[in-house]
């Protein structure tokens, strides 16, 4: 009997464990079809991805897709990894954490992919400028990119016959006469401490080299000195935003400029879906940012937004490329680029959205940089050091913290360029 | 002091604290109103915000619903919570059970009982990341593993509380069902199982709130499998709110219903449990 | 005899798969997240070992100071300030009131409620509300948002710390005043103690163990605290209010620092055992004296 109930109690512990373990990897069910899932990072755009996996999942009997879009992806991605437990295609954007996965190997080589022929080449190259030593393959299909710098108000500024300003001293000017009318010039939602990094990368890219942080790493320049200007401007246009900047949040800034409480607003294109869900009635339009002293100085910020790698690991490259076939889809994209007012990265014939009116000659000419802060590492939380800065406006302290951490945070990275140069310097 | 105080009710006191309970229903009743609101009633002046909503439609907390799917992340964190708590009073209480009996006498369980009890000492951050790679290696990333860490995180304090009561309890209670053949097996089940009921009660009130309000152990290990319990959910929607505080809070309250209900009937359990739990 | 070895042997098997449960979920992971404090790994791709680099840049890495710095400073003042209060709050519920049970009941509800509900119906108080509140009495410190200021935020941390405390705190101190006996009043009152001297000289000293209770859970609650930061500041403005945990998850999980990190929080686990093991014996000391 003793025993029996003995036996008994090891067999409940036991199959406990095991319903438990069975629970955990059952539940994926086995559909004959060949499993396709997308994590992609932009919850924005989520209802678009829903409707193409619905569109995908009618039209295809053989792949069974799921686009995953959650909130905070870059968190989940980097758990997923901790977890290898891969996703067969990533949405991701062109910046540093694109740049730890190549060189982590997590990402597959698709340069055997048919529809990187109609993919504009210059963004084929801000990809490659973004491995962190030169790597032989191709690792992402660019999809679409955006630009930032300043959205403005166009009904307020025609109803005062304000022009668009080409240079630093126009736009200081602009912003005395806006605020001689009682309108706050400059709206700032930097309680989300990312928003810091929109006005400083649309003035970095007209200010500093575009490969500063490669010189960095090399060795032959400072950011204390290509800083240094941008730092200066950035506290200028400080003066022009909202009394108390770090109390809102980006949201928060996007529903104020909604609502006309300021005549610009310094961010990305891609914040053009979230004002308009406020006030789809409003009239946005954009420029560059006009940094430099001279006009000939502007430069597009723009880069990669979004695009799409399959993972190493996925067992299903072919079915990841039609996959990818469809998501490249003329209208398809032309979709996306209405929804999130993006620019194609595709060659050919896209309507862009009016909001980019102001910034057309400079993509039409392909005068574009991409953006710094893809080069800085994430742990490094430049956007935060932006906020401290702008708050204790000690230009000094800033880039000598700048100099001291970017040392401190890439010196793996900057060994294994040192380690690459050394090997491959001398054929170059 | 005035002599009136000593007998009969002190009002100055009662006064005083109704005038505290403001702070309590300051933030509950801002919460219910605006969760009531629709954003075009929402001014920037306090009145605005503050006054009564103009009709007490449920729109909003359908719109949540549908936003946050309430009803999957409410399940999650029914099974979750119940599952711990259950599994919680049979595992630490056995164990309490085999550390309480044998510790004074045996040199392996003191080291053993030593060996969980510091575990109240680790800090889930030095766990967390290592456990996120763990529970995936075994197949344990989802609700599952999520009990299982639970019933691992509580079992220092709750071994500790069982191991502690059982001291109480004579083992002459044990040795008469013993004198009548039944096994330890079988004499734990029957008599002393049924003793520890009080601190059952204890251990499953302070497991279930802990549970039900931890955010961090589903956050590291649930994210991304589109599973959600209640808190979570909160945290993964907040881009999905935007601006609509209304829709927002609508959310929240929904997300502390269940736990206020719960705690408006067992008030009288969950009070005793936490003074138990905190004092033993 | 054979009993006994039946018994031990329940005991045994008993024993023995919860304990390797709780190995397996506890210490493995515990000693792993010592392992990788020894490397640079990044969460995926390969590493290498880096030895003591990760402690060496630990101790001058000034962002990791500040987390502690805040840490600290936030767990002290909180646990000040929630148990002066909740004292009050006990001596006010204990004495002769009014509907008692529904007073006791009616404090006791922050508790229960989710601290990241909490901490997000707060930061809508503290951004608007709170802002408008400080405009109409015309204090201009109260008048833009306490949560945007380096030097106000992390008071307002320890105002959403506090009101959920609080309510833990009042309650173990009430169950403590209960234990006091009513003729140690009596007696007190005939040598003419009143008020804080009967508090000072009579009440608390019978209550100290129940101020030890507070103090340790306090402590320890404060120095983890997680959901509080992410739901009203996450770390900011200007990276003030981060603490030991939000910095540890933030950087190592989504950060990419996961071996530096690790190492951070061993660091941290050896600072918890220290002030545990400081408190109990403080404690046993003084309930020795007693």
């Amino acid at each position: 009997m003793k025993r029996r109930n003995q036996a008994i109690a090891v067999t409940l512990v036991g199959c406990m464990t095991a319903a438990a373990l069975f629970a955990g990897c059952g539940g994926k069910e086995n559909t004959g079809k060949t499993e396709i899932e997308i994590v992609q990072y932009k919850p924005e755009a989520a209802k678009y991805f829903d409707e193409l996996e619905e569109e995908f999942n009618a039209t295809h009997d053989d792949i069974h897709l799921t686009i995953d879009s959650p909130n905070d992806a870059s968190t989940i991605l980097r758990t997923r990894f901790i977890r290898e437990d891969y996703p067969d295609i990533i949405g991701i954007g062109g910046d540093i954490n694109y740049s730890y996965y190549v060189d982590a190997g997590i990402l597959a080589d698709v340069s055997d992919y048919e529809g990187l022929k109609d993919i504009k080449s210059a963004y084929l190259d801000i990809e490659e400028a973004l491995e962190i030593v030169p790597t032989e393959g191709t690792y992402a299909v660019p999809y679409v990119a955006n630009a930032a710098g300043i959205l403005y108000n166009r009904d307020l500024f025609e109803e005062h016959g304000w022009k668009i300003p080409n240079t630093w001293e126009e736009l200081m000017t602009l912003c005395e006469d806006i605020k001689s009318e009682g309108i706050l010039p400059f709206y700032f939602g930097f309680k989300d401490t990312w928003t810091c990094l929109a006005p400083w990368n649309s003035m970095a890219v007209d200010l500093a080299p575009s490969d500063v942080c490669k010189q960095v790493n090399r060795g032959e320049t400072t950011f204390s000195k290509e800083y240094e200007e941008v730092s200066e401007k950035y506290l200028e246009l400080l003066n022009y935003g909202p009394e108390d900047p770090f109390a809102y949040g980006y949201n928060d800034a996007c529903t104020a400029f909604a609502n006309g409480q300021s005549a610009m607003y310094p961010i990305g294109s891609y914040a053009v879906p979230q004002i308009l869900s406020v006030n789809p009635e409003m009239n946005i339009d954009s420029f560059v940012m006009p940094a430099g002293d001279t006009a000939e100085q502007n430069t597009l910020n723009s880069g990669v937004d979004l695009h799409f790698c399959v993972t190493e690991d996925s067992p299903n490259k072919e079915a990841a490329y039609e996959v990818l076939d469809f998501l490249l889809e003329d209208e398809n994209i032309q979709k996306y680029i209405d929804d999130q007012n993006a620019i194609p990265c595709k060659e050919g014939e896209f309507e862009l959205a009016p909001m980019l009116d102001g910034m057309n000659t400079f993509i039409e000419e392909g005068n574009m940089t991409d953006f710094q802060d893809h080069y800085y590492p994430s742990e490094m939380a430049v956007d935060a050091q932006i906020q401290t800065f702008l708050i204790n406006k000690d230009v000094d302290a800033f880039l000598q913290k700048f100099d001291k951490d970017w040392q401190r945070y890439n010196r793996d990275t900057i060994r294994k360029v040192q380690e690459y140069e050394e090997n491959h310097g001398e054929n170059q | 002091m005035k002599a009136k105080t000593e007998h009969g009710t002190n009002w100055t006191v009662t006064i005083l604290l109704i005038l505290g309970l403001i702070t309590i229903v300051f933030p509950l009743y801002m919460t219910i109103v605006i969760a009531f609101k629709q954003p075009s009633e929402m001014t920037n002046s306090i009145a605005g915000i503050l006054s009564l909503p103009k009709s007490w439609s449920l729109s909003n907390f359908k719109e949540a619903m549908e936003v946050t799917d309430f009803w999957n992340s409410l399940k999650n964190s029914l099974l979750i919570t119940g599952v711990t708590v259950v599994l919680s009073i049979v595992i630490h209480s056995l164990m309490g059970y085999a550390i309480g009996r044998n510790k004074a006498h045996s040199k392996f369980y003191s080291f053993v009982y030593l060996f969980i009890v510091s575990g109240m000492f680790v800090p889930f951050a030095i766990l967390m990341m290592p456990l996120a790679k763990q529970t995936a290696e075994m197949g344990l990333g989802n609700w599952v593993g999520v009990i299982l860490l639970y019933v691992v995180f509580y079992m220092p304090m709750n071994v500790l509380l069982y191991s502690g009561y059982l001291t109480n309890i004579p083992m002459a209670l044990e040795e008469a069902a013993r004198v009548d053949g039944a096994s330890t097996w079988r004499t734990y089940w029957k008599v002393i199982f049924p003793i520890m009921k009080p601190m059952h009660a204890t251990v499953a009130v302070i497991t279930a709130l802990a549970v039900w309000n931890d955010v961090m152990t589903p956050l590291v290990i649930m994210s991304g499998t589109g599973q959600n319990t209640l808190p979570l959910a909160q945290l993964n929607f907040q881009t999905q709110f935007g601006t609509n505080y209304n829709l927002a809070f609508a959310s929240y309250l929904l997300a502390l219903i269940p736990i206020v209900i719960f705690y408006i009937v067992c008030q009288k359990q969950i009070l005793n449990g936490v003074v138990n739990g905190a004092v033993k | 005899m054979r009993k006994i070895n039946e018994r031990k042997r329940t005991y045994l098997l008993i024993t023995i798969p919860i304990l390797a449960l709780f190995i397996c979920f506890n210490t493995v992971p515990l000693i792993r997240g010592f392992i990788y404090s020894f490397t640079n790994f990044k969460g995926f791709g390969d590493y290498d070992w880096v030895g003591l680099r990760n402690y060496v840049d630990l101790f001058s890495d000034p962002r990791v100071g500040s987390s502690y710095w805040f840490t600290f400073r936030l767990a002290v003042v909180s646990t000040i300030v929630t148990n002066v209060i909740s004292l009050i709050l006990a001596l006010g519920l204990n004495s002769k009131i009014k509907a008692k049970s529904f007073f006791r009941g009616a404090y006791f509800i922050p508790n229960v409620l989710g601290a990241l509900v909490v901490g997000y119906i707060f930061n809508y108080f503290f951004t608007y509300i709170l802002p408008e509140l400080g405009k109409m009495m015309g204090s201009g410190a109260l008048s833009s948002s306490m949560l945007s200021n380096t030097k106000t935020a992390w008071i307002a941390i320890v105002v959403v710390c506090a009101w959920q405390a609080i309510a833990m705190n009042t309650i173990i101190y009430i169950s403590g005043l209960q234990t006091v006996p009513e003729d140690v009043y009596e007696a007190g009152s005939l040598d003419g103690a009143t008020g804080w001297k009967k508090f000072k000289h009579l009440t608390f000293p019978l209550i100290v163990p129940f101020f030890t209770i507070n103090m340790v859970l306090c402590i320890k609650n404060f120095l983890m605290v997680f959901d509080q930061i992410m739901a009203l500041t996450k770390g900011g403005p200007a990276q003030s209010t981060e603490s030991i945990s939000y910095l540890i998850y933030n950087n190592g999980m989504s950060g990419g620092q996961f071996g530096f990190q690790s190492a951070n929080a061993v660091i941290f686990f050896i600072v918890i055992v220290l002030i545990s093991a400081t408190q109990m014996t403080i404690s046993a000391r003084k309930e020795e004296q007693l």
